[in-house]
């Protein structure tokens, strides 16, 4: 049998684990701390198709031909986020958001232009922003010291922060400066080829993953730090479970931030005026890897600032909308959930919404703008910057 | 369908509420019953009010549509599957709740889930006590449309016991409201056995034949906050069973109570043991698990003391564990779940219900028909108000095990008949009882009389309780 065979009978073998209980919907689970779970059917008009029962019903159909593969019929299997809450609710023994990434990797031959073109960017440019590359150093100009292109700590910087979201990358370097922590940044970043990974393009992933994995055994790096969910994820999992590439340990700066601000070496100043900070778990950082409390405990360690929940949070936090593609795929969508997730901030009576994931500041801060309410979105780690400096 | 129809139901809802996408039909064309084949709706609309409603059973009417009503989609038997070319009209989106504190009742409409309901209660310290064991999913409406019942049922009977009105709309677009509601001066519900025969009860269980229930008005009860979790250990059914009634008849307030023989109780701790951390144990032939619960201490001191003296004149033993009871209890709104969906099969159930002194016979025809037909499965149940046990074996089988499938169905009919023979009623109405069970021919009838007055053009959901 070949391995795309013995592939797809184990994901036939995992989707039939699915005996439709539909919990995945909406569960409203007081006790557990659930309160709706798919972001997807919350912000449409919630047919069957808009969450996991209904896509595993069409991914069955599309894969056994039964449903033609056109890219109609495919349309709800992209709609998804893959933020995992269905994952954390579902009592059958699967997991649902990653089969849905297997699923959309097998269904190469159905045409979706937006994951082509994506694709296609990262491929040549090594971004996704259609962008020259080397601009992904240009935030280093503006902070008034050099970082080296090789060292024994590299700070991954990511698509997104080096070339969107400078401010993360700029405020990541300042913290590492601000603990004395010599590091360095690649000359030529790649992508990580966390997008081609969930957007169904895993042969372009093992393309992009050997680029990295090459540029970072140049570097001579012994530990990696990246300040976004994203790259975490797939550097840290998926690189060697998917690609077996086994790399230096990786964080994200947040972690590494937790564990300067215990040992002393961060020691951060009151931030001024009152503050009230509701964090949002990235899912790929939270609901993935578990990684709930550093970023609490640095929220916690500045002087001035005040944490507090929201309803949903760690593994039942609701997604910012900006995942597995969908800001790309359905933009809209992607913004609504955003602005649902915004609201969840302002009922909490916060002032600031944190997070630790340049998507979901990206995305929160269109949110922001169709609630059309004050609600400043920051990343935790520019938090911390502005009190280390 | 006809492309006006469709047209002319997209003006009622608006066209974002209407779909007869391919894929959109194949999700609708199934529900949790993965025993059963899928059927395809021609069309699939979502509603948002109880006029929405109203107007398009009109137009169904019209044109001779046939619709299926679908609240969560989490039945079991078929029950929610459309007959072919059907119109599914999806009830989620009518999510309305309205609390009468007074009254100690309150209105919800059909989206609302269990879960949903208990959050909201919970903040007043209200609750309704009958938990379904798909409660994250299953619909208040739904649950009583197929006659359902809970953790909580040992107290409180099933679901219909905690019914006081219902808003149906009939096939014909009529709505009517049941119960001391039919009064519109009334402030609110609080009386279901007003104006004269019971209607609110032709509606519940009736599988969404008759009729779709919008809205349904429930008694409340205060939530209680003091339980006790106890297993109890006997050598002989009989003893097990004598249990459960003196347990009633000293009105010990258990709010769960199983009874589980060893076959039983080593399959669910396959599947569950380890998740709610119960320890080992050398267990008796029966084990009675049983949740007791209170509103006040003193009252529950006394409970647990009564208990364990009713077991101890029965020669069983009180066995100190309680690990089983309290995952069953806590867990209540997923248990079921989540031990049913442990491992890969797929099943078929058989909803029925036994009295408590006749539980051995309904164990045995069950094992005597996996037995015979070279099946695994189990039973689960619990007992379910006065003198009643909700019983419901699962049959499985391999999903892509045809021949083993083909087995548990005719199993399944077998077993109905032979249940039906030991004194079992059905409660959920599913086809197996209908098609197998000769001497339920003259109710079928009369149901059918009724049906005919309700629905003439027979447009309401045909498919279920017997293809009335
Ligand atoms: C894991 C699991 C555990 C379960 N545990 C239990 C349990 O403990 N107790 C129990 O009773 N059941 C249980 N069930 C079965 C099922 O969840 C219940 O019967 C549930 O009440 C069905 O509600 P629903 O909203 O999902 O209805 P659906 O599945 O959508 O519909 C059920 C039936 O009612 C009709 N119907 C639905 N809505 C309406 C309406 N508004 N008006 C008129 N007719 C309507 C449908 O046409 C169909 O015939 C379980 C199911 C699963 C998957
Ligand atoms: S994905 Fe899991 S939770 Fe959703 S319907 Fe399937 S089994 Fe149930
Ligand atoms: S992964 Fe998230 S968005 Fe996708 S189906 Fe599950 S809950 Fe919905």
């Amino acid at each position: 049998m070949t391995t795309m065979e013995s592939g797809m009978e184990q994901l036939m073998e995992e989707l039939h684990q699915c005996r439709r209980c539909g919990i995945c919907r909406n569960a409203v689970y007081d006790a557990r701390g659930f309160d709706g779970i798919c972001p997807v059917y919350e912000n449409s008009t919630g047919f069957e198709t808009s969450f996991m029962r209904g896509k595993i019903i069409v991914a069955l159909a599309l894969l056994n031909g039964e449903l033609e593969k056109t890219a109609r019929n495919s349309e709800s299997l992209f709609d998804c986020t893959l933020c995992g809450n269905c994952t954390q609710i579902c009592p059958a023994e699967f997991e649902p958001a990653h089969t849905l990434e297997l699923v959309r990797g097998l269904l190469a031959e159905v045409p979706n232009q937006v994951r082509e073109e994506i694709a296609h960017k990262i491929l040549s440019n090594n971004n996704p922003y259609e962008e020259d590359n080397s601009r992904k150093r240009k935030w280093i100009s503006e902070l008034g010291f050099d970082i080296p292109t090789n060292g024994e700590i590299l700070y991954f910087v990511g698509c997104t922060a080096g070339m969107r979201i400078p401010e993360v990358a700029k405020n990541t370097a300042k913290i590492l400066k601000a603990a004395d922590l010599p590091f360095a940044v690649l000359q030529e970043e790649p992508c990580c080829g966390s997008v081609l990974l969930r957007t169904g393009k895993p042969e372009a992933a093992a393309e992009t993953a050997e680029r990295v994995s090459n540029a970072i055994k140049e570097s001579g790096a012994k530990k990696i730090v990246v300040s976004c969910a994203g790259c975490l994820k797939t550097l840290k999992e998926d690189f060697p479970n998917k690609f077996d590439i086994e790399l230096p340990e990786v964080l994200h700066i947040l972690e590494l931030a937790d564990n300067l601000l215990q040992e002393g070496r961060l020691k951060p100043k009151a931030l001024p005026g009152k503050n009230t900070v509701t964090y949002h778990d990235p899912c790929h950082m939270g609901r993935e890897l578990s990684i709930y409390e550093s970023p609490r405990r640095v929220i916690q360690a500045i002087p001035n600032v005040n944490l507090v929940e929201m309803e949903t949070n760690r593994d039942t936090a609701m997604c910012c909308g900006a995942g597995g593609g969908l800001r790309s795929y359905n933009s809209e969508l992607a913004k609504n959930i955003a602005s649902k997730r915004v609201q969840d901030a302002i009922d909490t009576g916060a002032n600031i919404l944190a997070t630790a994931c340049p998507f979901c500041e990206h995305n929160l801060q269109s949110g922001a703008k169709i609630v059309g309410r004050n609600m400043p979105i920051k990343d935790v780690v520019s938090l911390l910057a502005e009190c280390v400096e | 369908m006809e492309e006006s129809t469709i047209e002319k139901i997209s003006q009622i809802v608006g066209p974002e509420y209407v779909s007869t996408r391919e894929d959109v039909l194949l999700s609708y064309s199934a529900s949790a019953s993965t025993g059963y084949d899928s059927v395809k709706p021609s069309a699939v609309v979502r509603p948002g009010s109880t006029e929405e409603v109203s107007e398009i059973l009109k137009i169904a009417n019209d044109v001779n549509l046939k619709v299926t009503p679908r609240c969560g989609g989490s039945s079991l038997q078929g029950e929610v599957i459309p007959v072919e070319g059907a119109l599914v009209i999806e009830l989620m989106r009518l999510d309305s709740f309205e609390l009468h504190e007074d009254l100690r009742s309150a209105t919800v409409g059909a989206g609302v889930t269990f879960g949903k309901l208990d959050k909201l209660l919970k903040v007043c310290g209200l609750w309704l006590p009958v938990y379904p064991e798909s409660s994250l999913v299953a619909t208040v409406a739904g649950n009583v449309a197929v006659n359902g019942a809970g953790p909580g049922s040992t107290a409180y009977g099933c679901i219909a016991e905690m019914v006081l009105g219902l808003e149906v709309v009939l096939p014909d677009g009529r709505i009517i409201q049941t119960g001391s509601e039919a009064n519109p001066n009334a402030p609110g519900p609080f009386l279901r056995y007003a104006f004269g025969p019971d209607l609110t009860g032709l509606f519940i269980g009736s599988l969404g034949s008759l009729g779709i229930i919008t809205k349904v008005s429930v008694k409340l009860f205060k939530r209680m906050e003091e339980f006790h979790y106890e297993t109890y250990g006997f050598q002989e059914s009989e003893q097990a069973q004598k249990f459960l009634i003196e347990l009633k008849e000293n009105n010990v307030n258990a709010v769960f109570a199983s009874i589980y023989e060893g076959r039983i109780l080593g399959f669910f701790m396959d599947m569950l043991g380890e998740e709610y951390h119960i320890p080992e144990h050398d267990w008796p032939p029966f084990t009675v698990s049983i949740t007791l619960g209170r509103l006040r201490e003193d009252q529950l001191q006394s409970d647990i003391k009564r208990a364990a003296e009713i077991c101890g004149g029965l020669e069983g033993e009180v066995i100190g564990i309680s690990e089983l009871p309290r995952g069953e209890w806590d867990d209540r709104m997923r248990t079921f779940a989540r031990s049913s969906y442990a491992h890969g099969w797929h099943w078929r159930i058989l909803y029925h219900h036994q009295t408590p002194s006749n539980w051995h016979k309904s164990i045995e025809a069950i094992w005597d028909v996996m037995d015979e037909y070279a099946l695994l499965g189990h039973t689960a149940g619990f007992a379910t108000g006065h003198s009643s046990y909700n019983f419901y074996p699962h049959l499985y089988y391999f999903p892509e095990d045809k021949e083993e499938e083909r087995r548990v169905r005719e199993a399944h009919v077998d077993l109905s008949k032979r249940l039906f023979k030991t004194g079992a009623v059905p409660f959920k109405l599913a086809p197996y009882w209908v098609n197998g069970v000769d001497e339920m021919k003259e109710y079928m009838n009369v149901l059918k009389g009724i049906k005919d007055v309700l629905d003439p053009n027979g447009i309401m959901h045909p498919g279920v309780m017997g293809g009335l």
